[in-house]
């Protein structure tokens, strides 16, 4: 244990959430670049309970998960409550890219992006996990282009029918309608919304449905859908939490999404269906025209990286692009030398 | 994963052989010979059986606590940490572990100190010595032994499965799932794949209750050798149940066991 405190060297401070610290750290032994999540130790009463659990639910669903698009965890180490995990690193998240002005999002980058998160989310609904937590933060992007999915800290194993699951799940902006209802039961569906809202939001720049409390939430999806009924969503009423709205007139997509071809809206519309059973799940998203149709998804180092990770990018690889300016100069010199 | 159990650490990292076992052991086996070792995990399998019943688990999760504990001691002494606080902690461990809540630190002590008390009193004449500070400290140590390995597969899903195949024959199915039961108090956990170790239980429970299933069983894929070895060793432990009196013996073969070089502080 002594050892594996030393065997990681802090780089720098990167990010602090609810519930860990992060930080950027260098494997001694390897020379790795790795991202070290120090779980904080919460109340006196919380550390009562021992090993947090976020953090165990982490652990034992990442030990198992193996798959190109959803981060690796590499290690853990600590000291009786007090665990740190080591993750793969990752330079940016989609949330960082998507408010950078200075990025160019085409169609191409989007659809690279979004072919991504479906495979990770693929893997992770055929092995029985539900991520309960996707937004833009929580799919991480690294330097080469690849993009995982993160944070599992409120990932479940899911299955059994009868039981009987939170609603408060899901960071509100993303959460699916049956969620706001109160719905207990649920089921990959819920993860297909917010991959839906991802999407919206790769394409607007913005939030699609920005809600300021759970009312509010449903008022801004139903701003854009119009209200369910009975008709369009059996169960609907039987809800928990089900109360009528007044009347809104719903707006056809293609308004919103105006410079979207047809093949990406139908990719919206399948995922951002108000009854969940109606959804389409990863397999059949994967499907869709959208990912066979022209352009081809941007290949992993061509996709672009925040302003201020580009210069870093720059600064890696100096060798070839000194070369080609040495060159270069070295022309012009030679040039000037003959007149 | 949970799809998938050939893809899953228990498969991949957690199926051990007799050889490695033997090894691992060597050094509790020169003190104690293997039946006296088997009688003590024995004792403390129904330890974390009784625990977990009476703080109200599912057996889910007490079959994953027993799980935690063997797997520990496959690679570690019985000196390494006295199994009187590795069992709670396995408990604690394991009910966070398959979501069923959390139990505070408080009622699990004290659930311990009346069940070494009420039910293990032939076995412990002082009262459970270990504190809150104690399983928090030994919890760490129990994750980092399972190489973070927390989800284990019970043969208690594949029974009901197969159970149902044959015919759902209710009182086949009780016999059977208390034969997986008393499996726990053996290695099997540690050597079989769970759909193996559910065949070999359900066949020692239609031999105990005379019903002919052999052309169901002929019919199944797979190796009917495994299945036999599997048989044998429940087989053994209950021969072992026969002439073993457990109140009698137990108390010698603690004060025998390897122990932890400092005892805890009260």
């Amino acid at each position: 244990m002594e050892n594996k405190l030393k065997k990681y060297e802090k780089i720098e401070f990167l990010g602090e959430g609810q519930f860990a610290t992060v930080y950027k750290a260098r494997d001694v032994d390897t020379d790795n670049i790795v991202a070290v999540k120090k779980i904080k130790l919460g109340s006196r009463q919380e550390a009562q309970d021992g090993i947090n659990r976020t953090a165990l639910r982490e652990i034992k669903l990442l030990q198992e998960l193996h798959h190109d698009n959803i981060i690796g965890l590499l290690d853990v180490f600590g000291h009786m409550s007090n665990v740190s995990l080591v993750f793969d690193f990752m330079d940016t998240d989609l949330e960082v890219i998507i408010k950078d002005n200075s990025i160019i999002l085409t169609t191409a980058n989007i659809k690279s992006y979004i072919l991504q998160t479906l495979q990770g989310l693929e893997y992770l609904h055929l092995n029985w996990v539900l991520h309960r937590d996707l937004k833009p933060n929580n799919l991480l992007v690294n330097s080469n282009g690849v993009l995982k999915v993160g944070d599992f800290g409120l990932a479940k194993l899911y299955g059994s029918p009868n039981r009987v699951n939170t609603h408060q799940v899901v960071t509100r902006w993303y959460r699916a309608p049956e969620l706001l209802y109160g719905a207990k039961q649920y089921s990959t569906c819920i993860d297909m919304w917010a991959v839906g809202c991802i999407l919206a939001e790769l394409l607007l720049r913005l939030p699609i449905f920005p809600g300021e409390s759970d009312l509010d939430q449903l008022t801004k999806i139903f701003g854009v859908f119009g209200n369910p009924t009975e008709e369009t969503w059996p169960g609907l009423k039987s809800l928990s939490d089900y109360i009528e709205f007044k009347p809104f007139t719903p707006i056809p997509l293609k308004n919103i999404f105006t410079a979207a071809g047809d093949d990406l809206l139908d990719l919206i519309e399948a995922l951002l269906v108000m009854n969940p059973i109606k959804r389409k799940n990863c397999t059949a998203c994967l499907q869709m025209p959208f990912f066979s149709n022209k352009p081809a998804p941007t290949v992993g180092d061509k996709l672009p990286l925040p302003h201020s990770l580009r210069t870093m990018r720059d600064l890696d690889k100096p060798s070839l692009k000194r070369k080609l300016l040495d060159t270069a100069e070295g022309g012009t010199l030679s040039k000037r030398l003959f007149f | 994963m949970a799809g998938n159990f050939w893809q899953s650490s228990h498969y991949q990292q957690w199926m051990l052989d007799k050889q490695d076992l033997i090894r691992e052991r060597q050094h509790d086996l020169a003190i104690l010979p293997e039946d006296e070792y088997q009688k003590i995990f024995i004792f403390f399998s129904s330890v974390i059986q009784t625990l977990g019943e009476q703080l109200k688990l599912r057996q889910q999760v007490i079959a994953t606590a027993t799980v935690y504990f063997k797997r520990f001691y496959a690679r570690n002494s019985l000196k390494c940490i006295d199994p009187l606080l590795l069992a709670p902690t396995c408990i604690f461990l394991a009910s966070k572990v398959e979501e069923f809540g959390v139990i505070s630190n408080t009622r699990l002590i004290t659930t311990c100190q009346t069940v070494i008390k009420n039910k293990f009193g032939y076995a412990y004449t002082q009262e459970f010595p270990y504190r809150t500070n104690h399983i928090l400290e030994c919890e760490f140590y129990l994750l980092e032994n399972l190489d973070c390995c927390l989800i284990v597969y019970q043969p208690y899903r594949p029974l009901l499965q197969l159970v149902q195949d044959i015919g759902h024959e209710e009182q086949l199915l009780t016999l059977a799932w208390r034969i997986v039961n008393d499996s726990l108090r053996t290695d099997l956990c540690l050597l079989y794949p769970p759909y193996q170790i559910a065949i070999g239980c359900l066949q020692i429970a239609c031999v105990i209750l005379q019903k002919d299933h052999k052309a169901w069983f002929a019919e199944l894929n797979v190796d009917i050798e495994k299945i036999q070895e599997i048989a044998r060793y429940i087989i053994n432990l209950f021969e072992l149940w026969k002439t073993y009196d457990e109140k009698k013996e137990i108390q010698g073969l603690l004060a025998k066991m390897p122990k932890p070089k400092p005892a805890p502080q009260r």
